[in-house]
């Protein structure tokens, strides 16, 4: 078996896969998606054999979808973000009542920072919540192997299982031995087999109820006996307990080796502890940990996002009588929320560990500089839309169709979201999947003064945009709904979705058509534009934004990163007259102010071509070729994913 | 612990670059760790790839390096270079390419991105080779291969350090040759005539005098 270099979520598929997972089913999201788009790649290069892989129009259809597959006796394997999980959630409180035959793993990815989520919402609570079993890896390596032992844990009690990384599992690398290729285990040949436990009832739930709360003490042994949880003791007798869960067990390592050698180096002793990792954080592994803690007087725990390892330590030091002090978040010991680091790890512990302060301090190559470089910071590089995205041409063109009208802009989830940048600034509110719609309406109905229009993405539409729309024609709001079509679900890495008929098992589907979704929810205004052209897009924009009642525009063309770019645009400094309208209306990548500062520049390699800067300048002094060719900018799309 | 950083803006290929690593070092036998951090844009965001190599059956456990602990920086980019100094070794080895990307954010904030400043600045680490990396790309004849330019650079500029007595490690573990056999793993056939050739043309415009 050769060694392949695998990211975090390619080795969890991989793992999943090697179980012989048979159906795997997900929706899009940051750090999560790479885990279905490699089951999917593997099984077109015919590796991963027999296995259905499919990204399914949001997650509580995925996760629904799988519950039956599940209880013919397949194994199944859903996948999301955090957030993710809120959606299916209605199906997750319930399934565990009902359970599963064929083994069921939850890949749910957290976002400690957060880096790109709405919330810093921890999993490992919701699965207490929903008291579903829950495996909380500090390595790829570690998440394999739990992953594995996933599918067997959920059919041996027949629960839903969650394995929980987070972005820096899912993102890190490492090489692994993968096989040739992989099987899904078969379905049983009788398949579904009717049975009253998968009609969930009141009185059945009472009854389903009682076999959860039986076996999670079991669950909790088995995982207390799982390699999971290890331990080990750092010099004799040790007085001090460092309690580590998920990626933080990695980076306390990391800092407790640099003390290490710190110690080493200043001739001083390293102080005794214990080094515990809680790796199955529910239901909580108590026979494992609990003899950890004896003689322990201090304990210092690092984990991200909740203190839930924390409020289980306070929790087994109350119901044993014991009297050791638990420091962590609560009483901020450790960090209270966003990442934790081997930085930080390094300052808490040498702290902890009654050390020198100066063995915390790390120098390095940007400490030293002489006086008057000392403030040369690096540029500013937030998330922006990419130069030709199509999206800048969008709120372009309603923000002037708007004029001075007075409005709000609600947007919602995706690429677009970046629209609230200066200088377009054009995303007034944003809350979760597909709020925007409903939102405006609460605006329209509150404040009926202003405009209220919603910003949605095409794969957001499909995913939670629909009942909105529903909502707004059915109660008659008088809001305009923004289709920014793409043709792609842009933001989490280029995923189909139904509005593209691609699929992940190969066949093409037809294309769900947005607008016949519209007319079929009864909108009867819908505009167009290609929001690369200006003057078609805020004609489009106006006729939608005077409409009263429910209406909508569609601006279609496709992610700039499906598209070969087109010739860059060029500035006519003759003609350039330094107003700089170009650059400070639009926030455009390739457009910067010359050297001189005298008059606008196109970057050659950053510029898309897509021409929409030569709409905006009103001295004619941006040329684009592509507009002399009569196409429109980036029909089709001749790059493909 | 051989900690390598290569720090550029989306679409740069240092995500590439850091497999090139990954696979040389994986080849020598030592155990890697790979990891990016990158924001929310598809492109024209910083991007910084961390890969972290444990020798002698050492464990890399941290997914990222920590501040001070990076021997080599290699900048796609002078002002992401900058960005991730903070975690390059004081006497750490910086290589970095001298074509800016411009930001639109900093001039829109009125703080416009000086790059003779920013390299003022980095001409300041004690082990620094700033690279031409466009009379480099003119000769190549495009600006793709930007990332194994780098990669060869910071290995002459390792075995020049290494020749004056102050080894960072990089030089032991990548040779121009190693480099070339990794480019085969890592990139796609058509594209490896070109690599190489960026490659050798590096090697050449950056001679190792000390040896």
């Amino acid at each position: 078996m050769p060694k392949r270099l695998l990211m975090g979520n390619e080795a969890f598929a991989w793992a999943a896969l090697t179980a012989g997972v048979r159906v795997v089913a997900g929706y899009p999201g940051t750090p999560s998606s790479e885990l279905i788009e490699t089951v999917a790649r593997l099984h077109r290069d015919g590796i991963a054999r027999g296995v259905h892989v499919e990204w399914s129009t949001n997650e509580k259809a995925a996760l629904e979808l799988l519950a039956g597959a599940a209880y013919t006796g397949a194994r199944t394997l859903f996948t999301c973000k955090q957030v993710g999980l809120n959606v299916a959630s209605d199906a997750l409180m319930s399934l565990n009542y009902v359970g599963v035959k064929g083994g069921m793993v939850l890949y749910v990815a957290d976002d400690p920072g957060p880096i790109s989520s709405q919330t810093e919402q921890d999993t490992r609570r919701f699965a207490s919540f929903a008291k579903v079993p829950v495996l909380d890896p500090s390595t790829p390596e570690q998440g394999f192997a739990m992953m594995r032992w996933a599918f067997e844990l959920s059919e041996r009690y027949q629960t839903p299982v969650i394995v929980r990384p987070t972005t820096r599992i899912c993102h890190s690398s490492t090489f692994f031995d993968v096989p040739d290729h992989t099987d899904a285990r078969p379905v049983p040949d009788e398949g579904f087999v009717k049975d009253k436990r998968w009609v969930i009832f009141p009185r059945r739930s009472y009854q389903a109820h009682g076999e959860i709360n039986d076996r999670l003490p079991h669950i909790a042994d088995d995982m207390a006996q799982s390699d999971f949880n290890p331990i080990a003791t750092v010099g004799t007798a040790p007085h001090l307990g460092i309690v580590c869960g998920g990626v933080s067990t990695a980076y306390a390592r990391e800092a407790l080796r640099l003390i290490k050698q710190r110690c080493s180096d200043a001739g001083c002793g390293l102080p005794s502890y214990r080094f515990i990792q809680v790796g199955t954080t529910y239901p909580f592994p108590q026979q494992a940990i609990e003899p950890a803690l004896d003689g322990i007087d201090e304990v210092i725990v690092f984990e991200e996002l909740d203190h839930v390892i924390e409020d289980e330590l306070q929790r087994l030091c109350g119901c044993t009588h014991a009297s050791y002090n638990v420091h962590g978040r609560l009483d901020r010991t450790t960090r209270d929320r966003g990442e934790n680091s081997v930085d930080d790890c390094l300052q808490r512990l040498v702290s902890f560990l009654g050390l020198p302060g100066n063995f915390a301090t790390l120098q390095s190559a940007a400490d030293d500089v002489s006086g008057q470089l000392h403030d040369v910071h690096a540029p500013m590089r937030p998330p922006v839309l990419c130069s030709g995205c199509p999206h800048r041409g969008s709120f372009y063109a309603v923000k002037q169709a708007l004029k001075k009208q007075p409005a709000v802009l609600c947007g919602d989830i995706g690429c677009y979201t970046l629209g609230n940048a200066m200088p377009l600034d054009a995303v007034d509110t944003c809350l979760c999947m597909g709020a925007g719609i409903t939102i405006a309406q609460g605006i329209s109905v509150a404040d009926p003064g202003k405009k209220a229009l919603a910003f949605i993405g095409d794969s957001t539409f499909f995913a939670s945009g629909i009942t909105g729309v529903v909502n707004a024609v059915y109660n008659q709001h008088d809001i305009t709904i923004v289709i920014l079509d793409n043709s792609t679900t842009a933001m989490t890495g280029l995923q189909p979705h139904p509005g593209t008929g691609q699929t992940l098992m190969g066949p093409h589907s037809d294309p769900i058509s947005i607008e016949q979704m519209l007319n079929a929810a009864g909108v009867t205004c819908i505009t167009h534009a290609n929001p690369h052209f200006l003057e078609e897009s805020v004609h489009a924009a106006t006729e939608a934004i005077s409409y009263k009642g429910p209406s909508a525009i569609i601006f279609k063309a496709p992610c700039m990163q499906l598209v070969r770019p087109e010739q860059p645009a060029r500035v006519d400094t003759e003609r350039c007259t330094g107003c700089f309208r170009c650059i400070e209306r639009m926030g455009c990548p390739a457009l910067a102010k010359d050297d001189a500062g005298t008059h606008a520049r196109v970057d050659a390699t950053l510029c898309a071509g897509c021409g929409l800067c030569a709409d905006v300048c009103p001295f004619d002094a941006i040329d684009a070729p592509v507009r002399d060719t009569g196409r429109t900018p980036f029909d089709g799309m001749r790059k493909g994913k | 612990m051989l900690d390598v950083l290569i720090a550029g803006v989306g679409g740069q290929g240092s995500v590439l670059a850091a497999k090139i690593i990954a696979y040389t070092a994986c080849d020598a036998g030592w155990q890697v760790r790979s990891a990016e951090t990158i924001g929310m844009a598809q492109r024209g965001g910083s991007v910084t790839s961390h890969v972290r190599i444990g020798n002698e059956g050492e464990d890399v456990y941290a997914p990222l390096t920590p501040k001070g602990c990076a021997d080599v920086l290699i900048g796609l980019e002078p002002g992401e270079a900058l960005r991730s100094l903070p975690l390059l070794k004081p006497q750490g080895l910086l290589v970095c390419a001298s074509t800016a990307i411009p930001s639109v954010a900093s001039e829109l904030a009125g703080d416009p991105y000086r790059t003779d400043v920013v390299i003022d600045r980095l001409c300041e680490v004690p082990h620094h080779l700033i690279v031409d990396d466009h009379a480099l790309c003119e000769r190549i004849g495009g600006r793709k291969p930007l990332n194994v330019i780098m990669l060869a650079a910071a290995v002459q500029a390792s075995l020049e350090s290494a020749a004056c007595g102050d080894p960072c490690g990089f030089g032991e573990l990548f040779t121009i040759d190693s480099l070339k056999v990794s480019l085969e793993h890592c990139v796609r056939e058509r594209f490896i005539a070109l690599n190489c050739s960026a490659v050798d043309i590096t090697a050449q415009a950056i001679p190792v005098t000390s040896a």
